[in-house]
C-alpha cells in the first residue's frame, strides 16, 4: 500500500505511547496496533478525527502517499 | 472487528442434522443402485419381474435401465459433494463467520455439481422416454426441469454474492 501510516512518530513526537493514545480515543489497543503496523484496509474519518484531535495534529501529520511503495493487495 | 456472535437459531441444528440423514440416504440409495445392476445381469429375473416376453424390444428396455442405473450410480457421489459442502456452510453459518471466501468456492461448485446433475438428469430422462412403448410403459421421474436449472442459476448468483459479500466483509474488518 501506497498509503503509510506514520503515528509511530507523532507518538514519539507527543511522548505518548499507543495505549495512552488508545486510552484517549476509546479504541481498541488491537485496532489501533493494526493502524499503526499499516494492516489497515481504511481508516474512518472518526477515527482520524479523535487521533488529530488526541495528538493535535492534521491528518497529513499521520499519514503519507509514497508512490514508491508498490499497492499490495 | 467484532465478530458476529454464533447463531442461536435453531433452524441451523436442524439443517445439520437434515443434511446428515440425507447424506446416509443418499449412501443407501446408491448401494441399492449398485445392487440392482449386479442383478440386472441375470436378463430372466428382470424378464420375470417386468413381465417381459423375449423380443428385440424387451433387449432395449433392460439395455435402457441398465444405462439409468448407471447413470444414477454417477448420481451418488455427485450428490455426496453437495450434500458434504452444504455442511460444511452451515457448520460456518454457526460458527457466526458465512462470509468466507472457502463459501463462496463452494457454493461454486455446488452450482456447477447441480448442472452436471441437470444434465444426467435430462439423460436418464431420455433414455427412459426412448426405451418406453405403450405395451411397457417406462415412468421415469427424470428430465428436463424448468426449476432445477433456475436453481443452478440462483446458486451462481449466491456464490457471487457471497464472494462479494466476502470482500466487503474483509474491508470491514481492516477498518478502524
Amino acid at each position: 500500500m501506497a498509503i503509510v501510516v506514520k503515528l509511530d512518530d507523532m507518538l514519539h513526537d507527543r511522548r505518548m505511547t499507543l495505549t495512552e493514545l488508545a486510552d484517549r480515543i476509546g479504541m481498541t489497543l488491537a485496532n489501533l496496533s493494526i493502524l499503526k503496523t499499516g494492516k489497515a484496509r481504511a481508516i474512518r474519518f472518526s477515527t482520524l478525527e479523535a487521533i488529530c484531535d488526541a495528538l493535535t495534529c492534521q491528518p497529513g501529520d499521520i499519514l503519507k502517499h509514497d508512490a514508491s511503495k508498490e499497492a499490495v493487495k | 472487528m467484532e465478530r458476529t456472535p454464533p447463531s442461536s437459531s435453531a433452524a441451523l441444528p436442524i439443517a445439520n442434522v437434515v443434511l446428515r440423514i440425507l447424506i446416509v440416504i443418499n449412501w443407501v440409495g446408491g448401494a441399492a443402485i449398485a445392487v440392482l445392476l449386479l442383478i440386472m445381469p441375470h436378463k430372466q429375473w428382470i424378464m420375470t419381474s417386468l413381465k417381459l416376453s423375449p423380443s428385440p424390444d424387451a433387449d432395449h428396455v433392460i439395455l435402457g435401465l441398465r444405462a439409468i442405473a448407471v447413470f444414477g450410480l454417477v448420481a451418488i457421489p455427485l450428490n455426496y459433494l453437495i450434500l458434504k459442502r452444504l455442511v460444511a456452510i452451515v457448520d460456518t453459518v454457526r460458527a457466526g463467520d458465512p462470509f468466507v471466501a472457502a463459501n463462496a468456492d463452494r457454493l461454486q461448485s455446488i452450482a456447477w455439481t447441480l448442472l452436471v446433475l441437470q444434465i444426467l438428469s435430462m439423460v436418464i430422462g431420455a433414455i427412459g422416454n426412448a426405451v418406453s412403448k405403450l405395451a411397457q410403459p417406462v415412468d421415469i421421474d427424470a428430465g428436463f426441469s424448468i426449476n432445477g436449472w433456475l436453481a443452478v442459476l440462483l446458486i451462481f448468483l449466491l456464490a457471487r454474492v457471497f464472494a462479494e459479500g466476502t470482500r466487503m466483509r474483509d474491508d470491514l474488518e481492516g477498518t478502524v
